[in-house]
């Protein structure tokens, strides 16, 4: 039995099913994060917005960074 | 009551000489029922007593190894799985505690590998038998694939879907690293077919190439439904890679990134919404049984766990998965696989060609995940940075803190974990369809 031609079917139908499973699952994230905000929006955006709003340009992208790395170091923490 | 019984006819003889009669018949009788226990003993002298024990041990087990030895399944052993494999195996269990105790490689889980390895090598004791204790281990959990599902219950209950819910198109990647599963089958069927060295059937080339998502309970959930021969050897492999990822990546994401790619920063993730969090596990079980139910026990688990812990009402079961549940199953599953580590399963040329089957398909893993990260930058309004394609092997949180780390070297205070944690644990979704795929083809 040729295995190598059989394995190499296998790997479409695998790779095929595993990019469709996961594409739909990105679409469907994306559609239910729309819905949701929509309908239910949190109360806490407004002040994230306003704390970004209010530092312009390259001390925006600062303060970002810097909440990126604590929000790391955080749960970087955790999980030790 | 023998003895109260001989003891009153006794006294009965002191006290009438006419029943003395009745009570010789007597004691000649319990001496009769007593015969066959003399009958398995006879006398021995203190060197033949010394020369029986050193019979028994297991010293003589292997210096003067015998044909018809069997192992716990009752297969016959060869010779030199008797003596010189058992001593080899010896050495390779040492090697595994060393990168346990003193390198910190996955000890968790190594650790009680390598120990059930070191009992099941123990000559005469037939530890790995069905009433041996790593026999009784092997058929309460692994042989019905029952434990790896525990374990994923545990590992749901640990994941926090909130970076792969804010940034979504990172999913791609974990789908992408999959092609590590499926590029390792062609390789092992290659290997089986054109040099002759090994002979796997596509069965157990699916089960080894399943190392390549980087997932431990999932190769062995699929090996001990497609493999369970060899199944001591892939999940020492699939473990022992795992716990190499820091070793085996960064070379590989170096040598396909450019400096000015891995300098590239991300945007900070979004605020996930609690009510999302909420619906992810039910909107991939929805999909599971629409799609791949081939993959419903281990999704199943995964999502059960993830949705206790995400519901929030639940806390004392979810804790309870994270923690105590999930140790105890590791501790059942390490001596259980390890049982599989005995000379005569382990020795073997498949071994061999198992392990650079899995390093091959680990390093196409993260190979897969980097370019298809750099594919996306080209085409993405957001930067991408190449490396967290490398986070699409699903061994959590290690692949993530990997990439995170990498980045950071290519520029100080670039901190890429939690962009690196969504690949990754939708890695440990690609992996779990990916098997599902695999499962289903051979039903």
């Amino acid at each position: 039995m040729d295995i190598v031609g059989e394995s190499i079917k296998f790997m479409v139908l695998g790779m095929l099913v595993v990019f469709t499973f996961i594409y739909v699952l990105v679409v469907l994230m994306g559609v239910q994060a729309k819905i949701i905000n929509k309908f239910f929006p949190e109360k806490k955006q407004p002040m994230v917005s306003s704390a970004s709003g209010a530092a312009p340009g390259e001390a925006a992208e600062e303060e970002s960074r810097r909440i990126a790395a604590i929000i790391a170091a955080v749960s970087e923490f955790r999980k030790n | 009551m023998k003895i109260k019984h001989l003891f009153f006819s006794m006294l009965m003889a002191f006290v009438a000489s006419t029943s003395f009669l009745h009570a010789q018949e007597h004691a000649s009788a319990t001496a009769q029922t007593e015969q066959p226990k003399s009958d398995v003993y006879v006398e021995k002298s203190m060197t033949q007593l010394a020369s029986s024990f050193y019979d028994t041990t297991g010293l003589k087990a292997m210096i003067s190894p015998k044909e018809e030895v069997a192992n716990g399944e009752g297969e016959k052993m060869s010779l030199f799985a008797q003596s010189w494999g058992r001593l080899i195996m010896f050495v390779i269990i040492f090697f595994l505690f060393y990168l346990a105790i003193a390198k910190g490689f996955e000890p968790l889980l190594l650790l009680p590998i390598a120990f059930g390895g070191l009992l099941a090598n123990i000559p005469v004791a037939n530890m790995t038998g069905d009433h041996g204790m790593l026999g009784i281990i092997y058929n309460m959990g692994i042989a019905n694939e029952f434990f790896p599902l525990l374990i994923f219950m545990g590992v749901g209950a640990m994941t926090d879907f909130g970076p792969l819910l804010a940034n979504p198109k990172t999913a791609l990647l974990g789908g992408a690293a999959q092609f590590a599963i499926f590029g390792s089958l062609v390789g092992a069927a290659a290997l089986s077919q054109y040099t002759g060295l090994v002979d796997f059937s596509l069965q157990q080339c699916s089960a080894i190439s399943i190392i390549g998502g980087a997932d431990g309970p999932t190769s062995i959930f699929i090996a001990s439904k497609l493999a369970p021969e060899l199944m001591g050897a892939i999940a020492v492999a699939a473990y022992s890679y795992m716990a190499l990822v820091p070793v085996i990546q960064p070379p590989i994401m170096k040598a396909l990134t450019t400096k000015e790619e891995r300098r590239i920063v991300m945007k900070p993730t979004r605020k996930v919404h609690k009510l999302e969090k909420l619906i992810f596990p039910l909107l991939v079980i929805v999909m599971t049984f629409l799609v791949l139910p081939d993959a419903a026990p281990l999704i199943g688990a995964f999502v059960f766990g993830n949705f206790a812990k995400e519901s929030g009402v639940v806390d004392r079961l979810s804790n309870e998965m994270q923690n105590s549940l999930i140790n105890i199953v590791t501790i059942f599953l390490g001596l259980g696989v390890g049982s599989k580590l005995a000379s005569d399963k382990f020795l073997v040329m498949e071994t061999l060609g198992i392990m650079v089957i899995g390093l091959l398909a680990f390093a196409a893993g993260t190979a897969a995940g980097v370019l298809m990260a750099k594919l996306m930058n080209k085409f993405s309004k957001e930067p991408i940075n190449p490396l967290i394609g490398a986070a699409g092997v699903s061994a959590v949180p290690m692949a993530a803190r990997v990439a995170s780390k990498v980045g950071a070297e290519a520029r100080p205070g670039n901190i890429l974990l939690m962009h690196a944690m969504g690949p990754n644990v939708a890695g440990v979704i690609g992996s779990a369809v990916a098997a599902g795929v695999l499962l289903s083809i051979f039903k």
